[in-house]
């Protein structure tokens, strides 16, 4: 069952006054999120992908191409029942309290007491709002917006969760904590799909990933088909051996680096076997602290689609938000 | 993808846009409907004419600020409307009670307003019911506009009309007129007419001379239509004498008082049905002097009184 | 629906009684209303009349205020904000939002509106008692306490509902300042909107008789809701006329609301 479709998804934006030419914010994007999903929707600043979640959200029309949820139009009623979204940056109504927020929105859904009492309550929980959950809106930090934000999202229960950078703006506590609801949120069949600029999220929570670049969708699939995994080198950290005689080791050990509390991290070639080095830094009295793989990372991958993606359009573009 | 998503994809349907601009336009029309039935069932007059707040030039100058001459327009604007209301208005009790308020509101503003001063010049002291009948409000305001303005000699005629028209005060209308030309700029025949009137005041040909000067001279219409009015009055008036002297004829021949028009053409005395220069016939009243008198529906009614014969021999 | 309407509606509303600004505003109302008990101490013989005007004008004027500040800034706020993103995307669809909106300033309205109309009964209420005498006066045209007073507030009140549509239907597209200039221009032209149809008489060209006459439907007609003045002499306002302005008023301002659905529903928040 597919939870998210898009097809040719285009949005033209007028700019300028007199003789508005159009600025293309998205050029054709497609994609599809299976039900159950954690899909990532990355890309840097100014890609599009507010635009393309204010598609989703209906707040902006197309201008062409094809958009459902859950099987349905975007904007339907019954859809709206069944999502929730959280926008970047959220701003809500300084003058109500969280308390007051939620139950505001629970009574949209048509949630009565005393399910709602109870829900807002066990949501402001989650996300980790305690006692401030009385304080109006206006006092309230970015970060505990964000889990005001969150918590919201979340008030109907939905099937597909829509969230917009929802990591920014919160401590690495806060962070983990939004990683451990995303992850809940997968483990009771919900589907989430989330944008975002910091790939290491992507990397730990998603199953597939959709990569946009100046508008247009450059590369889409799971982590592991975009990140081949090929291991590029090693990363040898050890101890108690003189850095000089490092060196000598042999022609793999491409790099010596000299850390703190006589430690020595060494950068080795794909080739060289690492068991090899091993054996010849225990000959030399030294013993091993860690030892790690090379490969490339999504971060790799993302920066090698912008610059393709720079070098194919040079002229630049202006700067929308998302 | 369903064809049911892809047209609902797109922007809220064309149709929305109709179906809220036609409700919009229904509502408006709903509106304006009850606001028709309300203004047929209730004369609520606007504050200018049953209770006007403002009753000052002074307070309507401070209270202008700086838009003392849009107000000043505003205020002559509604002493028209109040004018052709009250005019038009078949109410018995209806009044001009506000005419001189808003002219005295509008000159106030601005000092320089001519066409306010000679409207109410007009009517202001033409009595009811094509005016105000208050000759005491027309000079006062004449005489506000020539304090404004000396130079302005066409105020000081226009008093003098009001004198010689209304009043019959030949005295004062013949100085009015010699102040009129005594203003630099002024027409010279101002001083003859101010002889004029002193020497044969009651006389019409004088009047006509006078009125057909005011007609030629001015450049309002306002001023324009109504000495145009006042010389059809003038001429319905000589129409009046000869038509007297066709029905003293008859009656001399028949004995009688002739019962309508017909029977004065049947004796070849008139050629056709007599109309006043506004185009309504004639009325043969036995209870009149002379016997013929001006349609009460006619444009030129009321004809003015000083000019009317009494009784005895048509006048040359 | 009705419940969606409702709740945006009583959000409005609180959001209004929280408003810091508004707060002050009313209660600097309610307090000039007071001081005008201390302005009836200096005239002899007319201070209750004086009384009921500056009540009434209080009651426009601050009313005014209020309809067109909360108006303009009320849905632009919003989307300046984007706070309305949140909404929005609930199963609230974007007209029943506006109409939710709307409804609920009318509520704000009213509840100000009475507030400052029980401050002048109370100053009038005041002054009857402190002075009985007063009521005897053979200058008085209208007895001190006169229910008739609601009917110009009640007046008031429908013809502040235009504005406050109008002021709704700018902010759905235009910055708070424009939309200000352009409701109180709206609402200063709507108070000659009778000379309009008069205009024949007095220009010469035709063509601008006839855009003055289309103008005149157009544009809202102020002016009759005002019936201070023949309410402060004591005259009764017949309930057949209350009723026929109170339609018009009221269809008025559904047309124009019906317009600011359109445009909300159809705008890109950018």
């Amino acid at each position: 069952m597919i939870a998210i479709e898009t097809e040719g998804l285009t949005k033209d934006f007028p700019v300028g006054f007199w003789r508005p030419r159009p600025y293309r914010a998205l050029d054709g994007v497609t994609l599809r999120v299976e039900a159950n999903e954690v899909f990532g929707f990355l890309g840097p600043n100014g890609a599009g992908k507010t635009t393309t979640l204010k598609l989703l959200m209906r707040l902006v029309y197309p201008t062409a191409g094809r958009i459902a949820i859950l099987g349905r139009p975007a904007g339907d009623p019954g859809v709206q029942r069944r999502i929730g979204f959280l926008p970047e940056a959220p701003y809500f109504y300084d003058y109500l309290t969280a308390e007051e927020l939620l139950t505001y929105f629970a009574g949209l859904f048509g949630i009565r007491n005393p399910d709602r009492r109870t829900r807002v309550s066990a949501l402001l929980d989650r996300v980790g709002i305690g006692g401030e959950r009385r304080l109006p809106l206006r006092k309230f930090s970015k970060g505990m917006l964000q889990r005001v934000g969150l918590a919201q999202a979340l008030i109907n229960d939905p099937e597909v969760v829509f969230l917009d950078e929802p990591m920014s703006g919160l401590d690495p506590i806060g962070r983990r904590d939004v990683r451990d609801i995303i992850l809940s949120l997968r483990d009771r069949g919900c589907t989430v799909f989330f944008s975002s600029h910091i790939l290491s999220d992507a990397e730990a929570l998603c199953s597939r990933v959709g990569m946009l670049v100046g508008g247009k969708m450059v590369a889409t699939g799971s982590v592991s088909e975009l990140v081949a995994f090929k291991v590029a080198g090693w990363d040898l950290v050890v101890a108690g051996v003189d850095p000089d005689r490092l060196g000598a080791l042999g022609p793999g050990v491409r790099a010596v680096v000299s850390m703190i509390g006589g430690r020595s991290a060494l950068d080795l070639a794909p080739e060289c076997e690492p068991e090899r080095v091993i054996a010849a830094v225990r000959d030399l009295g030294g013993r091993v602290v860690s030892l790690n793989p090379l490969r490339a990372t999504l971060e790799d991958v993302f920066l090698a689609q912008v610059r393709a993606s720079q070098a194919a359009s040079p002229a630049g573009r202006m700067m929308p938000e998302g | 993808m369903s064809a049911e998503v892809v047209r609902l994809a797109g922007r809220p349907d064309r149709r929305q846009i109709v179906v809220n601009l036609v409700v919009s336009a229904l509502l408006v029309a709903a509106a304006l409907g009850l606001q028709v039935v309300r203004e047929a069932r209730f004369r609520l007059e606007s504050p200018d004419a049953t209770v006007m707040y403002l009753r000052s030039g002074e307070a309507a100058n401070r209270l202008a600020l700086s838009f003392r001459a849009v107000a000043a327009d505003l205020y002559w604007i509604r002493a028209i409307q109040h004018y052709g209301r009250t005019k038009t208005s078949t109410d018995p009790a209806r009044q001009y009670s506000a005419l001189y308020p808003l002219l005295d509101l509008a000159t106030s503003l601005d000092p320089r307003l001519t066409i306010a001063y000679r409207f109410g010049a007009m009517f202001l002291a033409e009595p009811f019911p094509a005016g105000a009948g208050r000759v005491d409000l027309a000079i006062a305001l004449l005489k506000k506009g020539l304090a404004a303005e000396p130079a302005r000699w066409q105020y000081a005629q226009d008093a003098g009309f009001v004198y010689y028209w209304w009043l019959q005060d030949y005295h004062q209308a013949s100085q009015w007129f010699e102040r009129a030309g005594s203003i630099a700029g002024a027409p010279w025949w101002l001083k003859a007419m101010a002889a004029t009137t002193l020497a044969q005041g009651g006389d019409r040909q004088s009047s006509r001379v006078m009125w057909r000067q005011l007609y030629e001279t001015a450049d309002d219409q306002w001023v324009k239509s109504n000495s145009r009015l006042k010389l059809a009055q003038l001429d319905a008036l000589d129409e009046i004498d000869r038509l007297a002297a066709q029905v003293a004829r008859y009656q001399q021949a028949t004995g009688r008082f002739p019962s309508d028009w017909d029977a004065l053409r049947a004796a070849r005395l008139i050629d056709a049905v007599p109309d006043d220069p506004s185009g309504t016939p004639y009325v043969l009243d036995p209870s009149q002097p002379g016997g013929v008198r001006i349609a009460v529906s006619s444009k030129l009614h009321p004809l003015p009184p000083q000019f009317l014969r009494k009784a005895g021999p048509p006048s040359k | 629906m009705p419940r969606v309407l409702g709740l945006i509606a009583y959000h409005v509303f609180k959001e209004s009684v929280r408003d810091k600004v508004l707060y002050n505003l009313v209660l600097f109302a309610l307090l000039m209303i007071s001081a005008s008990y201390l302005v009836g101490q200096l005239t002899a013989g007319q201070d209750i009349k004086i009384i009921k005007d500056l009540g009434l004008a209080a009651i426009a004027v601050f009313g005014l205020f209020i309809s067109v500040f909360t108006g303009v800034g009320l849905v632009w706020k919003e989307v300046d904000r984007r706070s309305v993103y949140n909404v929005l995307v609930k199963p609230v669809g974007r007209q029943p939002f506006i109409l939710g909106k709307f409804v609920g300033l009318a509520l704000t309205l009213f509840v100000n509106l009475a507030a400052m109309t029980m401050a002048v009964y109370l100053v009038l209420v005041v002054m009857a008692w402190v002075d009985p005498g007063l009521a005897k006066t053979a200058v008085m045209e209208a007895p001190v306490v006169d229910p008739r007073l609601l009917s110009a507030v009640w007046l008031i009140y429908v013809q502040l509902l235009v504005v406050t549509a109008l002021a709704l239907f700018f902010s759905t597209f235009s910055s708070p300042m424009l939309s200000a200039a352009l409701t109180f221009g709206l609402y200063v032209v709507g108070h000659f909107n009778a000379d309009l149809a008069h205009f024949e008489n007095v220009v010469e060209s035709k063509t601008a008789a006839v855009v003055a006459r289309a103008l005149y439907y157009v544009l809202p007609n102020l002016a009759p809701f005002d019936v201070k003045t023949a309410v402060v002499h004591g005259e009764t306002v017949a309930a057949g006329y209350v009723l026929l302005t109170t339609g018009y008023g009221l269809l008025y301002a559904a047309a124009v609301v019906a317009l600011a659905m359109l445009v909300f529903s159809r705008r890109d928040f950018k």
